[in-house]
């Protein structure tokens, strides 16, 4: 999928309008509300590209998830269940080179509707 | 020994905003030094929940980060409580952790798991004046041969 098809599926909020790219390519999902367990499956993962390729998906909307992403290489986050990130979690994002977006649809639908798009979940040593 | 390499970082106890830019910096300074990637995110994600424990459970601390010759060491030493007992600490799930490090997506007892299983080596001790946790990592040769 691009990245704004996601958008646009979900009506997103962009919140790192500077990054974000529509043609970016998003292949593969991880969902975690706890970041040790996507720093845990996703630090396995063999071929790096795909983490380049993948959505993190989330309802924690603090500073933890864009450190996780950015530890990982995860480009793009997607907070769900309409949390909104503060100031600070978005400049963080930006200095981090991590497009935010955030949505009102709860984790297992997005999840759902992104597989039907053809994305892929993430699993270990992959 | 001499260390080519050499890096100080102080971690500030319950500073859950800036929690994580130690693991940041380390990660940045690992790619100009051009270390391979798979290295990289096994620093990083050992790092960052070093850094994490540090900042939940400790009254403060710092990290050390050296490479010497073909080996890189990351030094967590913190100012105590100190953990009660490290084999318990160890075991998946088993957590101390506050309501707030949850909140923040942490405190499920997978820190120090997670880290043993990225590092090459790990060496924990504590008593109750703090806690060292010592992690080591092989380059690859080549990456050893760009940073001289």
């Amino acid at each position: 999928m691009k990245l704004s098809e996601i958008v646009e599926l979900f009506a997103c909020e962009v919140y790192t309008k500077e990054i974000y790219d529509p043609h970016q390519e998003i292949n593969h999902a991880f969902c975690a509300d706890l970041m040790s367990d996507a720093l845990m499956i996703l630090s396995t993962v063999r071929d790096t590209g795909l983490l380049e390729e993948a959505v993190l998906v989330t309802g924690l909307a603090t500073n933890q998830s864009i450190r996780t992403a950015e530890m990982l290489d995860v480009e793009v986050i997607l907070l769900v269940r309409g949390k909104v990130p503060a100031s600070q979690v978005i400049e963080l994002a930006n200095e981090s080179n991590i497009t935010l977006l955030g949505t009102k649809t709860t984790m297992f639908n997005a999840s759902g509707q992104m597989y039907a798009h053809g994305v892929r979940g993430i699993t270990s040593a992959q | 020994m001499s260390s080519f390499y050499h890096k100080h970082y102080t971690i500030l106890p319950n500073d859950y905003f800036n929690a994580g830019s130690a693991s940041s910096d380390i990660k940045k300074t690992l790619k100009q030094l051009k270390v391979s990637k798979d290295i990289i995110k096994k620093v990083s994600v050992a790092s960052y929940e070093a850094e994490i424990n540090v900042v939940i459970h400790s009254f403060g601390g710092s990290v050390d980060l050296h490479i010497v010759n073909h080996t890189l060491y990351l030094q967590f030493t913190d100012s105590g409580p100190g953990i009660d007992d490290i084999e318990l600490a160890m075991k998946p799930g088993y957590t101390t952790a506050s309501e707030i490090s949850r909140l923040n997506g942490f405190g499920a007892g997978m820190g120090l798991v997670n880290i043993k299983a990225s590092a090459d080596e790990m060496t924990l001790i504590s008593d109750p004046n703090g806690t060292i946790l010592k992690l080591k990592f092989f380059l690859h040769t080549e990456d050893a041969n760009e940073i001289i």
